[in-house]
């Protein structure tokens, strides 16, 4: 009985005029099956952390009727899980963390692949940056660091991560809006900056506001400003760089993407599951906890954002001398 | 009297029924990815992350830091069997420790190997319920040209732990540094020796380097004469089983000293298990009385590496705890674990969340004589597999290790390496060569390069840098005397040797 129905409902299909129909039957039984998130980076870090609580909320409230599958493909700043993912043309079964180095490693590395290989989803939120100094550095406010600096041209250490990455940034952005010039110092990841920071062995840090405002209501750091347009809501006291006359601002955003040429229904469901995930409790604990200013951004806009964004990275990373 | 009401506190916490539950379910786990070559202890706490998001945070944490030290304690075990290092901090096991197996001595070096971290695991949990606050400064006086001195000092006693000849040791770690080069320059960015190939911009993992040189090749070398038995067989009786009498009077000392050499560079935020183990292992074979058997089987030769990666797991908890730095990588996926449970590691954890750190703290006693406890009886399970015949053994070993080297990072590329590495293993073998100095390189090499870079941009290019702070001061020196100590002796005895003619 069933499966003549089915066969009626085929046969039906392939008689009606128009792919349409087609499309629209298969995107209302999409996801079939699960579907993959590659996260770029490490189990443990930012980005990592950001997958597994999407995939955590999406299991919870079902809001796909497929789980979504976390998987870490790290290595290169990103360019191994990017080719990957860009590989997998045309299939809407895989999703992409998209921070950054999403546009800077295909920029530094002459990638076979770009962020025009790819479907914006949708973007998240904004990561924050602070301007941090040792709880009994000499250093009070922007102001004392500017004029030290240009007293003593790249004597004062800033601590930071690979060049090319965030801190970098925003170390250039400091100098350039203050036409000074500092001594980029090297780690391996925001801990050991901290760490080196506390240590004395460093004078200038740049830090997410979680782990900023953590160490200085501990007293072992001391926080300058906040690389954004208007101060944090949750740090008000914070003056932003803006404010003490540096034309320095900078956001990392969290986003998600797909491989590139993927049914346009499917991207609509992925769009629309993802507007839910944004809505749950889940969702807006990670905001408040990892200090992230919400920036919720469909598809088309997000593409748009990518494109600007992509025309400033170009920049910024040739002003830095990083692009030959 | 404060520290006794904390950690009374935390045994409350620890001791109740569920937390003990989840502490078992964690060791246990912790047990069986130590044992499984490749998915080491920072895939296997990833993997629980979702899990616990249903727990109470303490819970979660008990659960997850149960699998940090439980890999510990499972990680000796492929080292010794079948020559096979699960993570770096276990390289140093190989050495001896599979040359105990194949004397038919695997259980006493299993049995060791599990008690000696049992000690020296528990005196570091001890030392951080103790002085914790106090060692967070100590952890960060160590700046970039301290970490450089540390890690030179480090490379230097390399030479020391090679084989019969210095000079090959020395070549194999030189070889190590090299290949430590391929992939992302970490200070311009730039790419090193990559060829184009995105699998090579981290540079060769270092679980595919490891098995390849290691298990790889030893198998390749048994395929020379495959009907002949490897391993002498293992009586399986209590008394063979089991360390002796002789044995435990053998490795007190060295148990001893690595717990507190292990604890204190544990602290060390990037630094690390892997250089405790080996510090460890150079250290004991200076001390000894026969420093010439190191390498041949000596008990020893387990219990001194195996102690101090153990201790440095409870020392990687105090910048963790007290600063909310990471001193390792399993530390960092812990980290993200506390963010995700809405806590936030840092000064204030102490105060904010008493009951959670003193909680996690008691758990870890607990934790480690359920390790005991676990790992002992299944040493007779793990001796018995080595009376497998050869011809079927070698197949499986291949295939673990394949397995284990595949899912480090999820590509295929790594087991290319893996196999590539092993015809190199198989030729250093032939030449007499110890892959052991290589493999601790090419670990070291980034940290080394790294640090030696920072300092000498924040000193500008000045190389006093390295000799006029006090710590880095001590430790370069120390680097120096230990490379340059034969060329010393060999002054020393030249003058000596004619005094001594002259006398009669």
């Amino acid at each position: 009985m069933r499966t003549s129905v089915r066969r009626v409902a085929v046969t039906l299909a392939a008689v009606l005029p128009g792919l349409a129909v087609v499309a629209g039957i298969q995107a209302a039984t999409f996801p079939e099956k699960p579907i993959t998130l590659v996260v770029h980076a490490s189990a443990g870090g930012g980005s990592d952390i950001f997958a597994r609580t999407l995939a955590a909320a999406f299991e919870k409230e079902k809001i796909l009727p497929q789980p979504i599958v976390v998987e870490n493909k790290p290595g290169g700043s990103g360019a191994i899980a990017f080719a990957y993912v860009g590989g997998k043309k045309n299939d809407p079964y895989f999703l992409l963390t998209a921070v950054t180095s999403f546009l800077t490693t295909p920029i530094l590395r002459k990638s076979q692949v770009e962020y025009k290989d790819f479907t914006p989803i949708a973007n998240f939120a904004f990561d924050e940056y602070m301007v941090i100094v040792k709880a009994d550095s000499k250093y009070k406010s922007m102001k004392d660091i500017v004029s030290d600096a240009k007293a003593s041209p790249k004597k004062l250490t800033v601590g930071g991560t690979q060049l090319g990455s965030s801190d970098s940034i925003c170390a250039y952005l400091i100098e350039k809006a203050a036409e000074i010039q500092l001594n980029y110092v090297v780690f391996n990841s925001g801990g050991e900056v901290n760490a080196a920071l506390m240590g004395g062995h460093i004078d200038i840090a740049v830090a997410n506001p979680g782990e900023a405002l953590e160490l200085s209501k501990a007293n072992k750091v001391r926080t300058l400003g906040v690389f954004s347009e208007k101060r944090l809501v949750g740090a008000p006291d914070v003056p932003t760089l803006k404010e003490q006359g540096l034309d320095a601002i900078y956001v990392q955003n969290r986003g998600l993407v797909a491989p590139g040429g993927i049914p346009g229904d499917a991207r609509k469901v992925l769009e629309q599951a993802m507007l839910k995930y944004t809505k749950t409790d889940i969702y807006k604990k990670y905001i408040k906890e990892n200090m992230l200013s919400e920036a919720w951004m469909d598809g088309p806009t997000f593409g748009k954002w990518l494109d600007a964004e992509n025309a400033r990275y170009h920049e910024v990373l040739k002003a830095m001398g990083l692009l030959k | 009297m404060d520290v006794f009401q904390h950690i009374l506190l935390g045994f409350q916490v620890a001791l109740s029924v569920q937390n003990l539950f989840f502490c078992f379910v964690g060791v246990t786990i912790g047990t069986l990815i130590g044992v499984l070559p490749g998915i080491g202890p920072v895939t296997g706490v990833a993997i629980l992350i979702p899990i616990t998001f249903g727990m109470h945070a303490t819970t979660a944490i008990i659960t997850m830091a149960g699998v940090y030290y439980g890999a510990m304690y499972g990680g000796s075990t492929t080292s010794i069997l079948i020559n096979v290092p699960g993570e770096s901090a276990s390289v140093m096991t190989t050495l001896d420790g599979y040359q105990m197996a194949r004397q038919g001595r695997a259980g006493p070096a299993l049995g060791m190997a599990a008690c000696s971290s049992f000690i020296a695991g528990t005196f570091a949990v001890i030392m951080l319920t103790l002085i914790a606050s106090p060692l967070a400064d100590y952890a960060l006086s160590f700046g970039p040209p301290e970490y450089f001195a540390l890690t030179f000092m480090g490379l230097t006693l390399v030479t020391s732990l090679s084989g019969e000849s210095m000079l090959k040791g020395i070549v194999s770690g030189v070889f190590g540094l090299i290949l430590a080069c391929v992939g992302i320059d970490a200070v311009s960015g730039e790419e090193r020796f990559t060829f184009g190939n995105i699998y090579l911009l981290d540079g060769f993992g270092f679980i595919g380097v490891a098995v390849g040189l290691f298990a790889v090749a030893e198998v390749l070398v048994n395929l020379e004469e495959p009907l002949k038995q490897v391993f002498v067989k293992t009586e399986l009786k209590l008394r063979t089983l089991f360390p002796n009498r002789q044995d435990w009077r053998d490795c007190l000392g060295p148990i001893g000293r690595s717990a507190i050499l292990g604890f204190f560079v544990g602290v060390l935020p990037g630094a690390g298990a892997t250089i405790a183990s080996f510090l460890s292992y150079a250290t004991e074979k200076k001390l000894s009385k026969h420093p010439e058997k190191f390498g041949t089987g000596i008990i020893e030769g387990v219990a001194a590496p195996e102690g101090a990666n153990n201790a440095a797991a409870g020392g990687a908890m105090v910048p963790l705890l007290t600063l909310g730095i990471p001193g390792s990588g399993t530390t960092a996926v812990l980290l993200g674990a506390l963010l995700i449970h809405g806590l936030r590691p840092g000064p204030l954890l102490f105060q904010s969340s008493p009951d959670f750190v003193w909680g996690v703290i008691a758990s870890m006693y607990i934790g480690n004589v359920m390790l005991l406890i676990l790992n002992l009886p299944l040493v007779g399970l793990f001796a018995s597999m080595l009376r497998v015949p050869y011809r079927i053994l070698m197949p499986l070993i291949i295939t673990i290790s394949a397995v284990g080297v595949f899912a480090t990072e999820n590509n295929i590329f790594d087991m290319w390496v893996m196999f590539g590495f092993g015809i190199v293993g198989y030729l250093m073998r032939k030449l007499d060569f110890p892959p052991a100095p290589a493999v601790l390189a090419l670990v070291l090499g980034p940290l080394l390069e790294r640090s030696l870079r920072q300092s000498l941009t924040i000193s500008h290019g000045d190389l006093s840098i390295f000799f006029t702070r006090p710590i880095a001061a001590v430790l370069t020196i120390g680097a120096l005397v230990s490379l340059f100590s034969p060329v010393f002796r060999a002054v020393w005895e030249s003058t000596r040797t004619p005094g001594k003619e002259a006398r009669p």
